[in-house]
């Protein structure tokens, strides 16, 4: 039989913290991280809110260890300072231990910092310094970048199914920890902001120009973010042997297409529903044993209604609470599977349920209604985490309470 | 890993004539220069007019490689639908930038950027086929295919019945230049079949797309197993070395056993010294494959077309590999060793279907 699949360690970097802990302050806090970008230069840095992490790229450096050492693009620095935590917790010292595999995430790789410099390095009649950003064009630099600084050789990848993409790369991770091909994966993505997502978002009118007000009837679309996180995924056996903390377990996964259309979900959520479905299914769970569910919850007009529509149809009028933490952070993209998979695991470790910032009136096409406060003490043992990207990509992850 | 891997279809448009036809009967096409470019079937057999018209290459030659690949085998809805790309649409990638700036970031057209999401092919073939299962696309550079093909093998011991898995990538003129300056093509330019007594920095650019319907079974029609799989990150020429060995050993095989081996080797001086890993093994006869695809991410996913279909027609198509002296005695077992220059290196066996 496969083994089990256990989160050993976690770290992040947001617009609400440095760190897992300075993130569960500011969501204690109902300390929301959106504001106007100090970092992007755009037409839109007084107009769109954005999540950005209060730090230049300089000081990011810095906190990551690497500063003076060229070609960290602001992706790579985000990863990185997840990933050193992220190794800390799970209490790795020595990558020569054990083989680590790597399954990063990423959208549009070192974009923040090539789409910069992008005409000078097409134009043959200029030279620079520039030339160093070539390599980080693609996704996989940053994954490189991250994987040659900490000295991760074992199996590296880098996943991109837009705002999926991190929830699965710790699908691919648990299922090569279950084939027996790895014993330890570490898996996550990261995001900058960049001028090229935001004119993206903002070409589709998928941009709200107020914070996000995920689940609301009044709700106009999402607000970018930008950060990285990044789990520690260990088999069981590996876990026993080296006497680890379990944090939470990996117990199921679903990743499933909508073949409905390219950028927009069914109207009935479809994809939502069988992905969450078959998550539930693949741990043993059943809609009552469900205390919470972390939604994708963007904010645009179609994901919330189809969303909406798979809870519903789902657990019917025992949904369990819910709530999109978005406001809090934006949409991190290639990192909200991670960030939200960090959420649920503190979730269930502090017994906590986030609070939906900025909701107050019910959409007139649901009868549910997101959690508006934080509650503490509140019994949660199996959480669901729902990452939904364009290409009709619909993931959903069942993180739940290790009790031996 | 439990159970097998077959390959029971596949399709592959690349700068040969790779995607109709005999599929090896062709003659080689030979590039003056140092940019490969696809020999591009006519798409409307595959795609609506309506959707052509936005699409653009790379999508249409994914799309059109990935119907054509699902056709031949006989399967309309696969069971997961699994790719890997270095580089996406570049092309809307290149002009989703320029209109960003053309447009000071106003009024834009969204479909440049929706069609840059490096999961956009996916997208379409899972909604012109209806396919609502697992999907997942890879972006690793050397390894973009391997670890789709991975992921498919990981899928099909998970109980999977089918699955599609592939690979594109293009080349533009202007990404041509840019990766120039960082020295991934030859200065001097040459002819594409004389690739190989050019060895010095750099190489030629290629492109391709390739599909392939994964089965756990074998049946009359497939074309090849794929018995290993192995990648490896930045190693050392020796642990290269013994990478090797133990991959052949855990797969039963002895190195005299391997009949054929389609080597990744480019001309490039830079990184052409890992290739000599396969001279330490005395591996039999020995074929260099890109002077017909030139050099890309996921080359190795023509590598393994070219594999496959030489296993099945049981010969190697001599007008594409001048340098073949005579025909393997007997094409039983094929290694694949290729890597992208010198970072992400990956080892495919693949066995006769007997």
């Amino acid at each position: 039989m496969a083994e089990r699949v256990f989160i050993t360690g976690v770290g992040m970097i947001t617009a609400i913290g440095d760190d897992v802990a300075g993130n569960l302050r500011s969501l204690r806090a109902q300390q929301s991280g959106l504001d106007y970008t100090r970092q992007l230069t755009t037409i839109y840095k007084d107009v769109l809110p954005v999540a950005e992490v209060k730090h230049t790229t300089q000081e990011l450096s810095e906190m990551a260890g690497v500063a003076g050492k060229e070609g960290y693009t602001r992706t790579a620095l985000l990863g990185l300072i997840a990933m050193q935590e992220a190794l800390r917790h799970a209490g790795i010292t020595d990558m020569q231990d054990e083989p680590a595999g790597f399954i990063n995430a990423s959208t549009v790789g070192g974009m923040c910092d090539t789409e910069n410099v992008y005409f000078d390095i097409a134009d043959p009649a200029k030279t620079g310094d520039f030339i160093r950003f070539i390599d980080t064009l693609d996704c996989a630099d940053c994954t490189q970048r991250i994987a040659d600084t900490v000295g991760i050789e074992g199996q590296i990848a880098t996943i991109s199914t837009a705002c999926s993409s991190s929830a699965n790369a710790l699908m691919y991770g648990a299922r090569l920890i279950k084939a027996g091909v790895a014993r330890r994966v570490i898996c996550g993505g990261t995001e900058a902001l960049t001028r090229f997502t935001l004119n993206g978002f903002n070409s589709l009118k998928n941009i709200d120009k107020r914070p996000c007000m995920p689940f609301d009837q009044d709700r106009n679309g999402l607000n970018l973010g930008e950060g990285a996180a990044y789990l520690v995924l260990e088999s069981e056996s590996l876990v026993k042997e080296r006497n680890a903390t379990i944090l939470a377990a990996l117990d199921g996964y679903a990743n499933t297409n909508e073949a409905f259309h390219p950028t927009a979900p069914s109207p009935e959520g479809d994809g939502a529903y069988a992905a969450m479905k078959s998550a539930m299914e693949m741990g043993g769970c059943v809609p009552a044993d469900i205390q919470y569910v972390n939604v994708h919850g963007t904010a645009t007009l179609s994901n919330d209604v189809a969303e909406g529509m798979a809870l519903q149809r789902l657990f019917g009028e025992q949904t369990p609470k819910f709530s999109s933490t978005k406001p809090f952070t934006g949409h991190t993209l290639a990192a909200a599977g991670g960030i939200e998979a960090i959420y649920s695991v503190l979730a269930i470790q502090h017994q906590l349920i986030f609070p939906n910032l900025h909701f107050k009136d019910k959409m007139e096409e649901l009868y549910i209604t997101p959690e508006t406060s934080l509650l503490e003490d509140y019994p949660v043992r199996h959480v669901l985490s729902n990452s939904f990207g364009f290409g009709g990509n619909n993931a959903s992850l069942l993180i739940s309470k290790y009790e031996g | 890993m439990k159970g097998k891997c077959y390959i029971q279809g596949m399709a592959a448009i690349s700068p040969q004539h790779t995607f109709e036809g005999d599929l090896l009967s062709q003659p080689m096409a030979v590039t003056q220069g140092n940019m490969l470019s696809c020999v591009e079937p006519d798409y409307r057999a595959f795609i609506a007019p309506n959707s052509l018209r936005r699409m653009t290459r790379v999508l249409k030659m994914g799309l059109a490689a990935s119907l054509k690949c699902l056709q031949e085998s006989g399967v309309a809805v696969p069971g997961a639908i699994v790719t890997g790309t270095g580089k996406g649409s570049l092309q809307d990638t290149e002009r989703f930038i320029k209109e960003i700036r053309d447009f000071e970031e106003r009024a834009l057209n969204p479909t440049p950027f929706i069609q840059s999401t490096y999961n956009a092919v996916n997208g379409l073939i899972a909604l012109q086929q209806k396919c609502t299962q697992y999907n997942n696309t890879f972006v690793h550079r050397g390894f973009s295919f391997e670890h789709a093909l991975l992921d498919s093998m990981l899928l099909l011991s998970e109980g999977k019945p089918d699955v599609l898995a592939g690979a594109f990538d293009e080349i533009t003129t202007e990404h041509f230049f840019i990766k120039s300056r960082i020295g991934h093509w030859k200065q001097e330019t040459i002819a594409s079949d004389t690739l190989y007594e050019h060895v010095s920095p750099g190489t030629i650019s290629g492109e391709g797309a390739a599909f392939f319907l994964l089965t756990p079974t074998a049946t009359a029609q497939s074309y090849a197993q794929l018995g290993g799989l192995q990648m490896l990150y930045k190693p050392s020429p020796e642990k290269l070395h013994t990478a090797l060995g133990q991959f052949l050993a855990q797969h039963g095989v002895q190195p005299e056993d391997i009949d054929l081996v389609l080597s990744g080797a480019n001309a490039d001086s830079n990184h052409l010294h890992y290739y000599d890993v396969l001279n330490s093994y005395a591996l039999n006869t020995q074929l260099p494959f890109k002077h017909l695809c030139g050099d890309y991410e996921t080359a190795g996913a023509f590598a393994l077309w070219l594999g496959a279909a030489i296993l099945k027609q049981q010969q190697v198509p001599a007008q594409w590999f001048p340098m073949l002296k005579e025909q393997p005695r007997k094409l039983q077992h094929i290694l694949i060793y290729n890597h992208f220059f010198g970072e992400q290196h990956s080892f495919m066996l693949l066995h006769k279907v007997s």
